[in-house]
């Protein structure tokens, strides 16, 4: 049996009542009649990482607004440095102490000058003196890695040097806090990591305290402590071991065959239930391990569950369980069968053979060969600009390839784009639906473009409401439905016409934990019960977990492939497993790792993840070196790695291979 | 006020102007470019109308009194038809737009002492042109009539020419145009082109500059600066004044040589209200750049506010003094109306600063007031 309780943090950080550095009592945002932010309260002390974590559109941005003083509220209190900022000549007070980059990607940058005109124009805004500022520049730049581009204009670096860039710009004053309002949204999972190193980096160097906002549930465990945001109020707050106190439980994932009974029968006690593939994962609210495993198979019954492991439940595990506790969510309306689309089983949805595609002299998808069975879930990583757009739209017919072939739903797609078109749905990320149109109007549009008729588009509309959990909302604004169900409504009007494959580019952006979940719900059944095809891509790596498999592009190319198990099984053959350690000082301990050779070592909050190649005999090694250098190991364990960890694994050793790839595909 | 943020603010926004395509040709391709299209495009004379007759006469007199329409420049001939359809068929195709038909028996009738009539059809589609057009026929046609007159008295008095035309004509009028001498429409209409081009150019440049940051949402990094209100709205239009402080220069470059307009007036005068007007217009642009959130938006209202009381109410095309009252009433509310007064009076009338003292502190008041208001608006905590 094994105990999820961890160290207590607050003896770590041991911060003091008087280290108070921002204090919000109350906060009230409304945008006109839209109440934005409702009652929150906050406490930041003198340097740790505070973070805010929510979907979209949860109040996240307001309040760090307000808190940074360029945005006016409606009600309670914001007091930032023992100054109440109700006022701008209160809020002009505390900008010298402060350092805010605004959500968006790069673009509070200016994309016309060059990477050492933006952090100059930052600096001389704050009149940082001159001396001051080449040091810090040199320094910063030299951390950043983009000292080889301090001439090259903003707007040609990669998304992941925008990033890096505006938190350069952020910090050049060295403030005593920084506010940085989803810096790593839209950024590849290499970058992410590289940029919350460089941040941690930063914030202990000078002393800083932060207050970091992220969509990604995966990146709470970053954070000293956290607030968790749901539709402008908070969920839950404090270390996330509090938090996860909340709401104690486990994971555990088996398989059990057929999945889709087992589903139905695990429903029946528990709220979360997924598919990750061939497997199931659940979500019970016991963290002893043969009592959950008891209860699971007292569940299943005669499906005789195999592959049993139970695991610490995750930050994302939490937040859905405090979401389902506080809202008594209707039930998910179970997906009807659809006769309509029932195929062959074992015949071949999208078979992609040495595809390649030029522009000009660059080549975007690089002989491109994989095969996605009907009733596959198959999803496609990459960073941005990896090529898995132009991948999809080659399979789509919107691009034609430079060379090699794809049958797409039996239909070679270079030769009939028509006939491939009544057979592929297509939904990409930014949702073309009507949003001056009804629910209903939207479906029936589309079920008028692919000529339906009048009976077949009756029953589609039942069909698509019901399998999409739309009812209530059939004559709603699509401009006033959640994003949720907005997405789930694009989902439907990309299956009005019944196809057998179905093309998602980025679904899930901007959409929240439950309503991700939902809609992975949805996918799964229309795979396993509609038998249709899905080819997915996804920069929410806890996704892909869903898929039955995958593929990694890189530069154009698939550098890896096979199921999500697979995929993890090949990467701790060559890397090592993963080990979490937790420490008293974990910078220092961080610095030593690296230097005792373990690559890839990355810390998260106060623990560190190591790969070790022998478990044994490494984490003893580890531990020693740490205990000889006056650094406290709390606690050593094996944890599973997650598929982020797969794929920064991967990329990291493509760069390390060939160096100067990343740098010209950037620029 | 720290010169070395308002600095950083400037050379910021110098660079990002300069450096983007389209801003740069907004900024120094717009003005001239209009300013050539419009001189040439605008002009309002008059002169080679194209006109065919219909002769019934054909006898010498009648070729002689067509002979005058030919000759004048006013006039192109386009020739002669034979049928009163087709200039029915020419006018309506616009290939003419005026005909003058002879009478049959015209110079029989003249010789016999009695009047004729002949007529002359004019298209009326534009009023104004038409009506020059009358004034021009009338003209003509009383001059051949004086002279038939002058030939008869000197023939049949035995008077000289001179003599018989002073009977014929016994008050004579002389007409003098001033400051245009040759009443040429491009030299009233150039320098306030003047006018037109940096009022349109200068708010268009100045609100989406400011408003393209909000787009981006890098006014957050002027909103969450120590960088105070005055510094950065000075820092931010000091660029945009610039640019217009140019174009002013190259303005009055191309009205004087390119369209050989005379400048006889003060440049102290001319350069004091240049710099009035500019401050007035880009103030007119930082407005509507605080009123509005995107470039779109910007762009479509700055069209609008510059556009229409410009060539409407400035006294580009119509003088003030001919508006209606109201009219003139809201001619006095936008800066256009002075500014456009002291580049026709400095360039065509040779006025200096003691003539036009009140413009330069009409215009003042208006940049001041613009400024003022601006800076109420602008807020480095808005509400959203």
């Amino acid at each position: 049996m094994q105990q999820y309780d961890r160290p207590s943090i607050r003896s770590v950080l041991s911060p003091q009542p008087s280290d108070t550095i921002v204090n919000v009592s109350g906060f009230v945002k409304r945008y006109k009649k839209d109440v934005a932010v409702d009652g929150v309260d906050l406490e930041i002390r003198k340097g740790e990482i505070y973070g805010l974590i929510g979907p979209d559109g949860s109040g996240k941005s307001s309040l760090m607004k307000a808190i940074v003083g360029v945005l006016t509220y409606e009600g309670g209190s914001i007091d930032v440095f023992g100054t109440r900022v109700d006022s701008e000549r209160a809020a002009e007070q505390i900008k010298p102490k402060i350092g805010f980059l605004p959500q968006g990607l790069g673009l509070n940058l200016y994309p016309e000058l060059s990477v050492e005109e933006n952090i100059d124009f930052f600096a001389h805004l704050r009149l940082v003196p001159d001396e001051d500022l080449a040091e810090r520049k040199a320094r910063l730049l030299a951390m950043t890695r983009l000292e080889r581009f301090r001439d090259r204009p903003m707007k040609n670096l990669s998304g992941g040097m925008k990033q890096k860039l505006g938190l350069i710009c952020a910090l050049i004053h060295e403030p005593d806090l920084a506010v940085l309002d989803e810096p790593t949204t839209g950024v590849d999972p290499v970058s992410r990591r590289d940029f919350w190193s460089i941040l941690a980096e930063l914030l202990e160097e000078k002393g800083m305290t932060a207050l970091i906002s992220t969509a990604y549930m995966d990146e709470a465990e970053r954070f000293h402590r956290l607030s968790f945001f749901s539709g402008g109020k908070v969920l839950a707050s404090g270390v996330p071991a509090e938090i996860r106190a909340l709401v104690p439980g486990s994971i555990v994932t088996c398989e059990a065959h057929p999945q889709l009974t087992a589903i139905a029968r695990l429903k029946t006690r528990f709220r979360q239930v997924e598919s990750l593939g061939s497997l199931l994962r659940v979500f019970i609210d016991t963290t002893d391990e043969s009592e959950a495993q008891s209860q699971i198979e007292a569940l299943l019954g005669d499906l005789i569950p195999s592959s049993f492991r139970v695991e610490e439940a995750g930050l994302e595990d939490v937040f859905v369980a405090l979401r389902l506790q506080k809202s008594e969510s209707k039930e998910v309306s179970d997906v009807i069968a659809d006769s309509a689309t029932v195929h062959d089983r074992d015949g071949l949805a999208i078979e992609a053979e040495g595809l390649i595609r030029d522009f000009g002299s660059f080549r975007a998808v690089d002989h491109v060969s994989f095969r996605v069975k009907q009733g596959e879930v198959f999803g496609l990583l990459g960073a941005n600009g990896a090529g898995k757009t132009t991948l999809i739209k080659m399979l789509n017919g919107i691009l034609s390839p430079t060379g090699g072939a794809g049958l797409v739903a039996g239909v070679d797609m270079r030769m009939a784009t028509g006939s491939i078109k009544e057979r592929i749905g297509y939904m990409s990320q930014a949702f073309s639906l009507y949003l001056d149109l009804t629910v209903e109007e939207n479906i029936r549009l589309f079920a008028g473009i692919y000529g339906l008729d009048k009976r077949s588009m009756s029953q589609r509309f039942e069909w698509i409401v019901t399998m999409a959990g739309l009812s209530g909302y059939e004559s709603s604004l699509t401009d006033s439905l959640p994003m949720g169900v907005r997405q789930r409504l694009a989902l439907g009007c990309a299956l009005v016409h019944s196809p057998r494959v179905l093309f998602l580019d980025e679904p899930t952006s901007g959409v929240d934990p439950i309503g991700r979940r939902h809609f992975w719900e949805i996918l799964t059944r229309l795979a396993r019960e509609g038998n249709v095809a899905i080819l997915i891509t996804t920069h929410y790596m806890s996704e892909a977990e869903h898929c039955d498999n995958l593929a990694l592009m890189y530069a154009g190319r698939i550098v890896a492939e096979g199921s999500p198990e697979a995929m993890k099984r090949q990467v701790e053959e060559v890397g090592g497993r993963l080990v979490e350690v937790v420490v008293d000082q974990p910078r220092r301990a961080l610095m030593h790792l690296l230097q005792a050779g373990f690559h890839g070592t990355a810390l998260f909050g106060t623990t560190l993840h190591v790969f070790c190649r022998d478990p044994l005999r490494d984490k003893a090694r580890a531990c020693e070196g740490l205990e000889g250098r006056g650094v406290r190991v709390i606690s050593v364990k094996e944890r599973p790695l997650s598929l982020e960890d797969v794929f920064v694994y991967r990329v990291m050793a493509l760069e390390r291979a060939e160096p100067s790839t990343k740098q010209e595909a950037a620029a | 006020m720290n010169l070395r943020r308002v600095t950083a603010v400037a050379t910021k926004e110098w660079k990002e102007t300069v450096r983007d395509r389209l801003f740069l040709l907004m900024s120094f391709l717009l003005p001239p470019l209009w300013m050539v299209v419009f001189g040439y495009g605008l002009v309002l004379d008059v002169e080679h109308v194209p006109f065919a007759v219909l002769d019934r006469d054909q006898s010498s007199l009648s070729r002689d009194y067509l002979y005058r329409f030919m000759e004048s420049r006013y006039f192109d001939y386009r020739g002669s038809v034979y049928d009163e359809r087709d200039i029915d068929r020419l006018l309506g195709d616009t290939a003419i737009r005026m005909a003058i038909v002879v009478p049959e028996r015209f110079a029989e009738q003249l010789m016999a002492g009695s009047s004729v009539t002949v007529q002359t059809l004019l298209d009326g589609t534009f009023p104004l042109h038409a009506d020059t057009l009358k004034g021009y026929v009338i003209a003509i046609n009383r001059a051949f009539t004086q002279e038939l007159l002058t030939d008869f008295l000197a023939r049949t008095r035995g008077l000289v020419p001179e003599e018989a035309r002073r009977f014929v004509e016994p008050v004579s009028l002389e007409t003098r145009y001033l400051y245009n001498q040759e009443v040429r429409s491009t030299w009233s209409m150039v320098p306030a082109l003047i006018m037109f081009a940096l009022m349109v150019a200068s708010p268009l440049l100045t609100a989406l500059g400011v408003v393209r940051e909000k787009e981006t949402g890098s006014i957050y990094n002027i909103y969450s600066a120590t960088v105070s209100k005055t510094e950065f709205l000075i820092g931010k239009l000091v660029p945009y004044f610039v640019i217009s402080m140019v174009n002013v220069a190259v303005l009055w470059a191309i009205a004087v040589w390119f369209f050989g307009v005379p400048f006889k007036g003060s440049f102290t005068a001319f350069f004091l209200a240049s710099l009035l007007f500019i401050l007035c217009s880009t103030g007119i642009g930082l407005l509507i750049s605080l009123l509005v959130r995107t470039q779109m938006a910007a762009l479509i209202i700055t069209i609008i506010i510059a556009m229409v009381p410009t060539i409407l109410f400035s006294g580009l095309l119509v003088p003030v003094s001919s508006l209606s009252l109201g009219a003139q009433v809201q001619a006095h509310l936008f800066p256009a109306m002075y500014y456009t007064d002291v580049v026709r009076g400095s360039f065509l009338k040779g006025l200096g600063l003691e003539t036009m003292w009140t413009d330069l502190f009409a215009l003042a008041g208006f940049a001041v007031g613009l400024r003022l208001v601006a800076y109420g608006l602008f807020t480095k905590r808005p509400k959203a």
